[in-house]
Formats: C-alpha cells, sequence, structure tokens
C-alpha cells in the first residue's frame, strides 16, 4: 500500500534544496539609494547611453536598477526601502526556453544565466518571459560621443542594436579571479574579488559570493531569518536573497 | 513490326451519349485501355462504366508522411546531441517531452502534403510542355474520347462514334497547348 | 455590369405555402445552371475586363502605401533599429505581435472554407472556395512580415532555420517560437499547395481561351493539364487529402501561436483555453473578412453577382453568428477563471484591462464581437445584404483586432515588477501595420486580374449533383453525392 513518503515528490527540486554557484544579498533597510551600483555597472559592463527621450519611456539600459515606491499621499508619504533590482541569475529561469536561437542558457559551469549576444536575434520573448523584468534591449545604435570610447572595458564586448542584454554577475571579474587563483595554483578565496555594483556600494548593502560555501559572507548571511527571494512562489529558484525589515 | 495505329478524338456534348458510345466501343472489340477520357469537371469512372484509375497519390502522402516523421525525429531527438557541449535550458529535460510532439506533428504533416503534392506531378507528368492531344471544347464542359485504333478499324470505329452521337470524330493530332 | 436576371425582391410562394421553383431557381447558384462555356466566358471575361480609372487610382495609391508604410518604413527600421518602433520595456512586444496574430487569424478562414466546409460537403461553398483560399495565402505573407519586421536583428533570421551550419547549433525546440516557425511554414507551404491545386483545370480553362501573355502564363500554370481520366484521379485524391490533413494543421498553427502566449509566466496569458480561444477568435475575425471580400468582389466585378448570390452571404452570415456565441462563450470562460483564480497580478490585470487608460478598447472589443453581430445577423433578411453582413464582417474584425492589442500590449503593460508599469505607445508601426494591409488588398487585387476568382469546373460540378424534387406539392432541393 502505498504510504505518503512514496507520493513525496523526488525528482523535482524544491527551493530549499537547490544551491546555486554564485548569489547576491542586498540589504535594502541600509541602501540609501544613491545610484552608484547603477553607474558603476553601466561602466563595468560597457552599458550604452540611451539618452533622456529613450529612457524616459521606458527604455533604460540598465542591468541593476532601484527600485522606489512609497505609500500614502505627500504630505504623509511612507517610503518604503529602495529596492535595488538586476538579474537574479534564477536556477530554474523562465527566460531560457523561450529563446528559439539558444541565446539564453545556463552554465553548468558557473550556475548563471548566460546571454550570447551574437546568437541573439531580437525575438524580445526572454525579456516578457522575465518574471523580473531585468532584461535591457538595444533598441538602437547608441551614441558614444568622444572621448566616451576611451573608457570602455576591454574584457566586455559592445552589444549593438537589436540584441537583448542583462546582468552577468560580472562574469569577466569572476573569470579573471579563476584564472588567477588557477595560476598561483590555490582556490578563489571569498571576498578577493566582487561585483562592480557591491564594490562600488558605499553602504556595503551588496554582497555577493559563493552561495555553496558555507563559510562565505553571503551564505552567512543568507541564513538570517528575513531573507526573501522576490517571486520565490513561481519557482524561478533566484540566487539573490534580500533583506528588508530587519 | 507492330501495324501503325491512330488516335480518334470524339467529341461528346453530354455525359449520357459518351457512356453509351464507351459501351458501343467495347461491343466492337475496341479495348478499355485504347481509351481516354477528357472532361473539364472530374467525371468518374463509374458514371462512364470505366475501369478505376490507379493512382499513387494516397502511396506517395503515405511515404512522404513517413519520410517527415524522420526528419521530424531527427530534429527532435537526434539534434540535441550534436552540439558540441550540451545545451541545458532551465530546469527543462535535454529531450523536452511534449515540444517533440509538436515537432514531430508538423514534419509529418509537411511531408505528407509535400508529397502529396508532388505526386500529382509525379503521377500526372506535370509540367508537360509538350505538344498534346487534346480540343479546347472539353472546358466548355464537352466530353471528348481518345481512341486509339489501327487503320484498319478507323472507318469502323469513326462510324460507330458519329452514329453513337459524337459532335465530331477526328484523327487526333498533337498539339501545343 | 449586372447579371441580366432580375432577382425578385419579394420572396413569391408557391400557392401552397412552399416556394415556388423559379423562386428556389433564381435564390441558388447551384440550381441556376448556365451551360458550361457560357460560365467559361464570364469568369474570364470578369477577369479579362479592362480596368476602369477607379480601378487604377486605388492600386496605385495602395502601391504608394505599400512603398512608403511598408519598404521604406521597414528599411529605416532595419538602418536604425526597433527604436523608431513603439516597443518598450514591458511592452517587449508590440503591434508587430498583434499583426501577425491578426493575419494569422484572417487566413484561417479560407482554409475553414475549402477544407472543412468541402469535408462536411456544405455546397454553398463552392463559388468561393478560391476567393477565400487566396485570403489564406496573402493573409499568411503579411503575418510572414510582421513577424519579420518584430524581430530585432531580422537580418539573422535564417538562423532559426533548422540546418547543418558552422555555427554547430540547430534552433531551440524547447521555444514556442521554433514551433511556430515549423508551424507557419508548413501551413503556408500547404496552404499554397491547396491554393494551386484546384486551379489547374481552371487555368487550363483560361490557356484555352486567351492569347498573348496571359497565354504563356496559363500555359506554364497549366503544366500541361488536359482533363485525362488519370490527371482528374490524382487531383480528386490530392485534394481529398489536403481537405482532411490541411484541417489539423491550421488548428495547429493558431494554438501554437497562441502557446506564444500560453506558455509565458505572466498573469493573463497563461492561460489553459487559449488555444481553443484563438482558434475561434481567428475564425471570427477570418469570416468576417472573407464576408466583406466576398462583397467587394461581387460589387466591383462583372457577373460576380450571378456566382455570388445572397444565400451565400445568409450562410457565412449564419456562420459569423454561431463563431461569434463560440467566441464569447470562449471569452467568458477565460475571463471567468482568470477573475475566480484571485491571484493579485491577474487581478490587477484585469481591472487594468476594463478600467485603464485602454479600457474603452475593452468595451469596443466585447461590442464589435458580440453585440453587433448578434443584433444583426439573426434576421435572415439583414444576413442576405451584402453590403451589411460585409460592414459586420469589418466591425469583427476591427473587434478582433482589438482583442489581440490587449491581449498582447496591454496584458504586458502589467506584470509582477510594479516598478516596470509603463503603457506602450506605437511608433512606425502604424505605417507598417498599414502597409501590410495595402499589400494585402493590392495582391488581391492583382490576382483577381490574373486568376479565375471563380472555380467553374466546381461549380458546375454543384450544378450537375442539384436538382429539384416534388414531396407531394412541395418542391424542395435535393443533392446527390457525386464525389
Amino acid at each position: 500500500m502505498a504510504t505518503l513518503s512514496d507520493l513525496k515528490i523526488s525528482e523535482v527540486k524544491l527551493g530549499e534544496e537547490h544551491t546555486g554557484k554564485w548569489g547576491m544579498v542586498i540589504d535594502q533597510d541600509i541602501c540609501t539609494g544613491c545610484q552608484a551600483c547603477v553607474a558603476a555597472c553601466a561602466m563595468e559592463n560597457n552599458l550604452s547611453f540611451v539618452g533622456e527621450e529613450d529612457s524616459g519611456y521606458g527604455r533604460s539600459m540598465h542591468w541593476i536598477r532601484i527600485e522606489r515606491f512609497w505609500e500614502g499621499e505627500y504630505p504623509e508619504v511612507k517610503m518604503t526601502p529602495n529596492q535595488p533590482m538586476m538579474c537574479q541569475q534564477c536556477g530554474s529561469a523562465t527566460c531560457e526556453p523561450v529563446c528559439p536561437a539558444f541565446a539564453t542558457v545556463h552554465s553548468q559551469a558557473e550556475q548563471l544565466n548566460l546571454q550570447v549576444y551574437n546568437r541573439c536575434v531580437g525575438t524580445r520573448y526572454c525579456a516578457n518571459n522575465c518574471p523580473y523584468q531585468v532584461r535591457s534591449f538595444n533598441w538602437r545604435d547608441y551614441e558614444r560621443p568622444e572621448p566616451l570610447p576611451n573608457q570602455l572595458n576591454p574584457d566586455v564586448t559592445v552589444r549593438r542594436r537589436g540584441v537583448m542584454e542583462k546582468c552577468t554577475f560580472c562574469i569577466q571579474r569572476i573569470h579573471k579571479a579563476q584564472d588567477k587563483a588557477k595560476s598561483e595554483g590555490r582556490e578563489v578565496v571569498d571576498g578577493e574579488f566582487t561585483t562592480a555594483c557591491a564594490q562600488a556600494c558605499p553602504a556595503n548593502a551588496i554582497t555577493f559570493g559563493r552561495v555553496d560555501d558555507p563559510e562565505s559572507m553571503v551564505s552567512q548571511l543568507a541564513k538570517r531569518s528575513h531573507g526573501v527571494k522576490h517571486l520565490e512562489e513561481l519557482g524561478t529558484l533566484p540566487n539573490v536573497t534580500y533583506f528588508k525589515g530587519g | 513490326m507492330t501495324e501503325s495505329k491512330v488516335d480518334l478524338l470524339a467529341v461528346f456534348p453530354d455525359l449520357e451519349p459518351a457512356a453509351n458510345a464507351i459501351e458501343h466501343l467495347r461491343s466492337i472489340g475496341v479495348h478499355d485501355e485504347c481509351m481516354n477520357i477528357i472532361s473539364g469537371i472530374p467525371v468518374t469512372e463509374a458514371m462512364l462504366g470505366r475501369p478505376s484509375q490507379w493512382t499513387n497519390v494516397p502511396r506517395i502522402a503515405m511515404g512522404g508522411a513517413i519520410l517527415g516523421f524522420g526528419a521530424g525525429f531527427f530534429l527532435a531527438f537526434i539534434t540535441p546531441y550534436l552540439y558540441p557541449y550540451p545545451i541545458k535550458v532551465s530546469s527543462q529535460a535535454f529531450i523536452p517531452g511534449p515540444p517533440t510532439v509538436v515537432v514531430l506533428f508538423e514534419l509529418t504533416m509537411l511531408g505528407m502534403l509535400l508529397s502529396t503534392f508532388l505526386g500529382v506531378f509525379l503521377d500526372s507528368f506535370f509540367p508537360n510542355y509538350r505538344p498534346m492531344k487534346y480540343v479546347p471544347e472539353v472546358s466548355d464542359g464537352k466530353i471528348a474520347i481518345l481512341v486509339e485504333c489501327s487503320h484498319v478499324e478507323e472507318k469502323k470505329v469513326t462510324d460507330a462514334l458519329k452514329k453513337m452521337g459524337a459532335e465530331s470524330v477526328n484523327p487526333a493530332e498533337a498539339q501545343h497547348l | 455590369m449586372a447579371y441580366d436576371k432580375k432577382h425578385s425582391e419579394h420572396a413569391p410562394s408557391g400557392q401552397h405555402g412552399g416556394h415556388s421553383e423559379e423562386y428556389l431557381r433564381e435564390k441558388h447558384l447551384m440550381l441556376d445552371p448556365l451551360p458550361r462555356g457560357q460560365m467559361n466566358d464570364m469568369v474570364m471575361e470578369s477577369m479579362l475586363a479592362k480596368p476602369t480609372w477607379k480601378f487604377w487610382v486605388v492600386a496605385s495609391l495602395l502601391a504608394a502605401i505599400v512603398a512608403y508604410g511598408l519598404f521604406y518604413s521597414w528599411g529605416r527600421m532595419i538602418a536604425e533599429g526597433l527604436g523608431i518602433a513603439g516597443v518598450n520595456r514591458p511592452s517587449y512586444w508590440g503591434i508587430f505581435l498583434v499583426n501577425t496574430v491578426f493575419w494569422i487569424g484572417i487566413s484561417h478562414a479560407g482554409t475553414f472554407i475549402s477544407a472543412i466546409l468541402r469535408v462536411f460537403r456544405a455546397e454553398f461553398r463552392r463559388p468561393f472556395t478560391r476567393a477565400a483560399e487566396l485570403m489564406t495565402t496573402f493573409g499568411l505573407v503579411q503575418a510572414g512580415f510582421s513577424i519579420f519586421m518584430h524581430m530585432g536583428r531580422v537580418w539573422l533570421a535564417y538562423w532559426l532555420m533548422p540546418y547543418p551550419n558552422q555555427r554547430m547549433i540547430w534552433p531551440n525546440l524547447h521555444s514556442p517560437l521554433t514551433w511556430d516557425l515549423l508551424a507557419i511554414t508548413t501551413y503556408l507551404l500547404s496552404s499554397t499547395m491547396y491554393l494551386f491545386l484546384p486551379l489547374i483545370p481552371d487555368v487550363a480553362m483560361a490557356r484555352d481561351r486567351s492569347t498573348g501573355w496571359r497565354k504563356t502564363f496559363y500555359k506554364t500554370l497549366a503544366l500541361g493539364f488536359r482533363g485525362t481520366e488519370g490527371e482528374w484521379t490524382h487531383l480528386r485524391n490530392a485534394m481529398n487529402i489536403f481537405a482532411f490533413a490541411i484541417i489539423p494543421v491550421m488548428f495547429s498553427v493558431h494554438t501554437i501561436v497562441s502557446w506564444d502566449f500560453a506558455a509565458a509566466t505572466r498573469p493573463g496569458w497563461s492561460s489553459t483555453i487559449f488555444g481553443p480561444y484563438f482558434i475561434v477568435g481567428a475564425l471570427h475575425s477570418g469570416m468576417g473578412a472573407a464576408i466583406a471580400v466576398l462583397a467587394v468582389i461581387r460589387a466591383t466585378m462583372k457577373h460576380m453577382d450571378y456566382f455570388i448570390r445572397g444565400e451565400h452571404f445568409d450562410a457565412i452570415g449564419k456562420l459569423m453568428l454561431i463563431i461569434s456565441m463560440a467566441w464569447a462563450y470562449f471569452f467568458f470562460n477565460d475571463y471567468m477563471v482568470q477573475w475566480y483564480g484571485g491571484d493579485v497580478w491577474t487581478k490587477q490585470l484585469l481591472h487594468f484591462h476594463e478600467a485603464g487608460p485602454m479600457g474603452w478598447m475593452w468595451f469596443a472589443m466585447l461590442i464589435c464581437n458580440i453585440v453587433i453581430p448578434w443584433a444583426i445577423l439573426w434576421n435572415p433578411k439583414w444576413r442576405a445584404t451584402p453590403w451589411l453582413v460585409a460592414t459586420v464582417g469589418i466591425i469583427i474584425n476591427v473587434g478582433m483586432w482589438f482583442e489581440r492589442y490587449i491581449i498582447v500590449p496591454i496584458s504586458l503593460s502589467i506584470n509582477r515588477m510594479p516598478f516596470t508599469w509603463r503603457l506602450y505607445q506605437p511608433g512606425v508601426e502604424i505605417p507598417l501595420g498599414i502597409g501590410t494591409l495595402a499589400f494585402f488588398i493590392l495582391l488581391y487585387m492583382i490576382a483577381s486580374k490574373i486568376i479565375p476568382l471563380i472555380p467553374v469546373w466546381e461549380v458546375q460540378e454543384g450544378q450537375m449533383a442539384h436538382e429539384l424534387k416534388k414531396f407531394g406539392r412541395e418542391t424542395v432541393v435535393s443533392v446527390s453525392e457525386l464525389e
């Protein structure tokens, strides 16, 4: 006779069982909303400058954005904490299966969502299907006036019109650190490097590191009881934990 | 050597006289295989009392469906193994279950319909722009009987056709359509 | 211009309550046979009639719209990027996808009329199967245009085709868009073949009675068809296979189009009923478009009032009414379950549909798709009035376009990240959309001059099969199965 334990679904990994590799913890309580992370990300990842008009029409090109909410009418306004939002590097991402060209796939080695720019044909299905709405599309070839090209990061490709892009958890930095550690015959140490946003945050609201290493800073922080993952109920297995009202 | 043959083309105004003429021709010894009907609407063999026509179209369609299924199988089950490294998307299986049904269905149908179309071409020898034995009145609803007979019988067959109500009986000449 | 028989206005009845023989003959094309030669001449004349100045004006206007709206605007968009369109975050899909769904919907009418009605031996289909099939093919061309316009890097569209390549990659079969590509390709190819097969005997007819370049053209198209027993047998078999096989293909196409939405993780889209709901919606707009096209053909082309009569408008009108009811059923079903689910985002979306800034469109959709068709199509006399049903058909198409607009950009405005909520304002999509419409009409106008629009042999076959029969005192129509 079938018992209750026989009915346990063994194949489907539930959220708690899933561990990614790289992860992030964002403390909304200490985020000041200064946008330093947004600027740093744009510099690090060669983001285009879309200009006022397009930006105002919902075509801002940011891989991380600070979401600001408030409740009530002025002057009785109650601010909720600022919410930095970027690609959550889902373990089971909804953006991946819908791309007809395999332009967004899951990296087995790094457990990240990859966006392969040169495979993208611009159907924009992935962006529609992203519950976090964190993908940015190159609506045009945006101008990059002199001397701004001198500032381009040589480790990151620039994207042309018609291509989707999104936060990569600064994968170029991950690879650089791994290469350095390998050449020195050791493992990557926690805190040895971090993403551009975390590096730029003056309040230290963003912590980045290995979530599969229980000793790492990010794992320690993520254990705190008031951590939440956004839209966890969709089963996307996001790798970013948020603290609010701690 | 074989005796020389001649083709006669008789034009009938309607179904009934044409059917009678075919019956009569058969009775005077013209074989069914020596006759062919040309008509402007699909007149069935049964209406004219003719043996049923052989067609390969359904068989070719079935063959195409099998080929299409094969192509679908290749796409759905083989191509994922042709990448230089396995590509994983989301938590979906490497070879996704339900989507393979979609691929198999579409390619089977595509194969079947393409080959049905091709089958018409193969069976009817289309396209064919060589001169052929034909009378344009056929597209006005007349029914033409093309009879192949020997020179000796030509007179006899012509008279028979005339007697059965043919509007005209002429030796058929291949012409550009 | 007018076909010389006068159609009597009042419906004369026989002395004993039934319809008189003359009335039935006037009403039904199938009971009003003309010699085949005369029908051929009528069809040829309607096709060869020297275009009036109005034709040239309309055609050149349409050509100008196509040149600007479709080719110039598209070229500019390819050169500058999708920025000149109105798509943004979160409405990544805009009118391009609305138009894709709309045109695929239009294309469903042709298959419905020429395949489903053929399979069910609905005799009234005979004179307009070709006109409907042409809509399928030309509509799919516009759908193809719309879907390619939508792509960010359309010059790489061939990457979606499955073929061995140096990139060492095959299309992603997990993606509904890949299924779409397979399904739409299958449908476009098979509906074009299905348009061509019954056309062969008619172009052979045209070949026998034309000269000059037309002779060469029809001769090439007729492939050497004579009408021998063998040729007819192969053709009949093939058309039979097509009629049955193209129906599931048609269903699969619009179901897969609906899966583009239903398979996504989005409030309002993730609905299991979208497949049949979309199919019914497609038939709704398709029948509306078909009847409008028939009314235009009848009004503008010579002798068409012989072939296309009130009975045909009446019959399609009935179908439209039934389909409108089916659409209302599916719409309500979808709405009810989403509403009952109580998901906070879905609730927000439903509220946005009805009371948001585009709420007028939601109500206009219901009026165009349900209220107006129901209010007019119940009446047999109104149904048989070409201009009236054609107007209803156009209104239904407006309503169905609204429906797709609500499903695509309006539903995309609301998602689970309230920070990104934003309305969509179309940009270059408007000239591009008008361009596809103009191209559709232009293609149809050109086709009406070079393709016999009436399948004469099918009409003759039908007329042979119909006769009047007396049951006691009543005269009734009877049909024999010839096939």
